[in-house]
């Protein structure tokens, strides 16, 4: 079982695209997949279809347990399951600073899933509060979508201080150019200097195109409404890159 | 996963009413008709059927089910149809077979054609929350085909239980009946005239404990005949190596009960069927030898430290192709003239009526007398033989002992129909933790001392000779400490054996019936 968190200190990255599509591929290995969606804006959700609604709310997902399970939806994909999004996870990092252990509540969270599936992935919110913490903690690795920009580039310089600082081994980070326009000279020039700056950056990044932003409407996984695109090619590539470069290590691959 | 509720439909053309009456509170999205064919498979000795387990391939996957009610335990994805297990894609359905499966093949016991038309149920967020097939499984793609099971099958989706409630209450409002149990295995095993089960090596005949001694010592008999002759069968197919395993043991099994169910025959027909079998039984003594250590090879290669794995590699590689030519030897040996007139004999010889002879004296005596008497005089030389061991450990007598167990587990095992099933099986389970204490002790002596000797036989250069000496003296090494630990282990687990408790038992299920007979 593997746990992996897609995750960014900054927004619109395509984060959501990211965690949807690959949880998508995973499921199709036949691999046991879950993805969670912890942003309220629940995206992740949005996209298969499935009401913003778990049950008791956040507290319900506090709690754990059984009650965290009956909040699964099984998606329309074989193998693939999703927690959904709800709106009063905004409070989340108010509830787990008021708890004790409080770093560690997700982990505590996730721990009865991993019995039952192969991957576990997280469509996270942006953060770097108490929130982000709880997701370092509960995961095994964590894959940051990056726009060869330089605040982009220099948000995720932050989050790698921001680990050292609380003692987090940053080789369980890995990153990956995202929403990539490769006609700018700016990108390719950035992406060639990030990779030499930073380890961990995987050879794999997805174009800025519009057959991702088509998700919203055809509210299904890249691969499954256009399967032969550029778009999906790039999922399936990076999906690839991940298990080769992060998820080797583990077993079931 | 969620598992499907199955109907039984009156028609498939009842189908697309029953589909269009839901169309008032879904919309219903119809998904392509697929035909599939499913491959069930087991091991020649029906391990997963014994578990209550099917295995089946369809399409890219192989899927484990469990019986009666056919729920889907595991599934994985999988390029070919792995045959052994260390084939199947490392998960967690490889994990759970991987010790009922051991070191036998996988067979192909059945190949259908399933057909099914699907349906998906919508909510309003165009969301599937339920789905519904028409499923119906063929002997074969001919359109005249007997159709084996046909079923209006709902899949529930998970987080969404009120809308398959709510469906199953108005399929059931409209007449259809829930099936409550899935025999499509079975029907399908039955349309290629196979039956689960219906092999085992396990003695599995009923004495009557009235009947004469030699009369069931005939019946034991033909019941290993029969597990020779189907091994004997499937030997030069060379499907696994268990089939000579399984040979063998019947083998001795033969000749163990001629040795031990003493005077029911004249003792020159016994004496000349101990000796053809013993005959029989050498014919694969070293594929045997080589089958196991060529299984061991994975062991073996994690007990040396990873350096000098790679080293042993020649061994391995001498092994497989003394192996080959053992083989050729095993399967001329089953065609031969002798070995033809020996099982020849021995069939004539258990078919024939029983003749009186002055050296058969126990022929008339009941066997449940006998029996008792047998296994209770074995059980004392095993004890016997056991307390000599505790004052001074002998490596020769510790080799005794295990014989002398392996004697007691067999006559148990022949008799065991006529006396109380627990009871027996606790002492035949508490006979095993002792065999399997003096069988390692035994294997781990004859696997040193075979290296050791094999060593010399090894065909590579001078050079590669030294490492990979080297590696099989590493192995020597592990494998003499491992020695010492299980001989340090054998006065518990013979003490444990030859408790009171147990002691008891044997006087209480073997002495009684035996002073009223012979003792």
């Amino acid at each position: 079982m593997t746990t992996l968190a897609i995750y960014s200190n900054k927004g619109g990255v395509g984060k959501t695209a990211t965690a949807v599509n690959l949880s998508y591929l995973a499921a199709q290995t036949g691999a046991k997949t879950l993805l969670c969606d912890l942003d309220p804006q629940s995206s992740a959700t949005y996209y298969f279809r499935v009401k913003p609604k778990l049950r008791s709310g956040v507290k319900g997902l506090i709690k754990g347990g059984k009650k965290a399970y009956r909040s699964v939806k099984g998606t329309d994909y074989e193998n693939l399951d999703l927690l959904p999004a709800d709106f009063s996870l905004r409070n989340l990092d108010v509830i787990f600073n008021k708890l004790k252990r409080s770093k560690k509540r997700l982990k505590e969270i996730l721990d009865p899933f991993k019995d039952e599936y192969d991957y576990i992935i997280l469509d996270c919110p942006v953060t770097i509060s108490i929130l982000a913490e709880n997701i370092f903690n509960a995961v095994d690795y964590t894959l940051v979508p990056l726009i060869p920009t330089t605040l982009s580039v220099r948000t995720y310089r932050q989050l790698l201080s921001f680990c050292k600082k609380i003692d987090y081994d940053i080789g369980r980070i890995f990153a990956f150019f995202s929403m990539v326009d490769q006609r700018k000279k700016m990108h390719k020039e950035l992406m060639i200097a990030t990779s030499k700056s930073f380890n961990h950056v995987l050879k794999s990044f997805i174009p800025y195109l519009a057959q991702i932003e088509k998700m919203g409407i055809h509210r299904e996984p890249v691969p499954v409404f256009s399967p032969k695109s550029i778009a999906s090619k790039a999922y399936e590539n990076l999906w690839d890159k991940v298990k080769k470069n992060i998820l080797s290590a583990d077993r079931y691959m | 996963m969620q598992n499907p509720v199955k109907f039984n439909l009156p028609s498939e053309s009842d189908l697309e009413r029953f589909i269009g009456e839901l169309g008032d509170q879904y919309a219903i999205k119809k998904e392509p008709n697929k035909t599939e064919t499913i491959r069930i498979y087991d091991t020649f000795d029906w391990r997963l059927f014994n578990k209550s387990l099917v295995l089946y391939e369809c399409g890219d996957n192989l899927c484990l089910l469990k019986l009666p009610k056919s729920e889907m335990i595991h599934s994985v994805k999988i390029t070919s149809p792995p045959v052994f297990i260390w084939e199947f894609p490392d998960s967690r359905l490889k994990e759970q077979l991987t010790l009922i499966i051991g070191v036998r093949a996988l067979l192909k016991l059945v190949e259908v054609q399933s057909r099914s038309r699907s349906y998906c149920l919508l909510n309003e967020e165009g969301k599937t929350v339920v789905r519904l097939a028409y499923e119906e499984i063929r002997s074969s793609r001919k359109k005249d085909a007997p159709t084996i099971a046909a079923h209006l099958c709902l899949r529930p989706v998970k987080g969404y239980p009120k809308h398959s409630q709510k469906i199953t209450h108005r399929f059931e409002g409209a007449g259809l009946t829930i099936s409550k149990e899935d025999d499509t295995y079975f029907k399908g095993l039955e349309a290629v005239g196979k039956k689960p089960g219906s092999y085992s090596t396990k003695i599995n005949i009923q004495l009557d404990p009235d009947m004469r001694s030699d009369d069931a010592t005939k019946v034991i008999l033909r019941f290993l005949l029969q597990i020779i002759r189907i091994n004997e069968a499937n030997i030069e197919k060379e499907l696994d190596t268990e089939f000579v395993h399984d040979f063998r043991v019947a083998i001795r099994r033969t000749r163990s009960a001629l040795g031990q169910i003493k005077c029911v025959f004249p003792s020159k027909t016994t004496d000349r069927f101990k000796k053809n079998f013993s005959f029989v039984g050498r014919l694969s003594n070293e594929l045997r030898d080589l089958d196991v250590y060529l299984l061991k090879e994975d062991t073996y290669k994690a007990k040396l430290p990873p350096v000098l794995s790679d080293d042993i590699n020649p061994l391995f590689d001498y092994l497989l192709e003394k192996r080959s030519k053992a083989f050729q030897k095993v399967v001329r040996g089953l065609k031969s003239k002798q070995y033809a007139k020996i099982l020849k004999d021995w069939e004539a010889f258990l078919d024939e009526p029983q003749q009186d002879s002055s050296t058969a004296s126990n022929a008339e005596l009941p066997v449940i007398d006998l029996a008792s008497k047998r296994i209770y005089k074995k059980y004392r030389s095993v004890v016997k033989a056991g307390n000599l061991i505790l004052e001074n450990t002998d490596d020769k007598m510790l080799h005794v002992l295990r014989i002398h167990c392996k004697k007691l587990r067999y006559l148990m095992e022949f008799f065991s129909s006529l006396f109380p099933r627990k009871k027996i099986n606790i002492l035949i389970d508490q006979l095993k933790k002792l065999q399997d204490n003096l069988g390692d002790f035994n294997d781990l002596c004859v696997q040193e001392e075979y290296l050791l000797n094999i060593a010399k036989e090894l065909p590579v250069t001078q050079g590669q000779l030294k490492k990979t000496l080297v590696a099989i003296g590493g192995l020597v090494g592990t494998l003499g400490r491992e020695r010492q630990v299980v001989k340090d282990a054998f006065a518990k687990t013979f003490t444990d054996f030859a408790s009171p408790a147990n002691n008891d038992l044997f006087q209480e299920l073997f002495i009684s019936q035996a002073q009223q007979g012979v003792l």
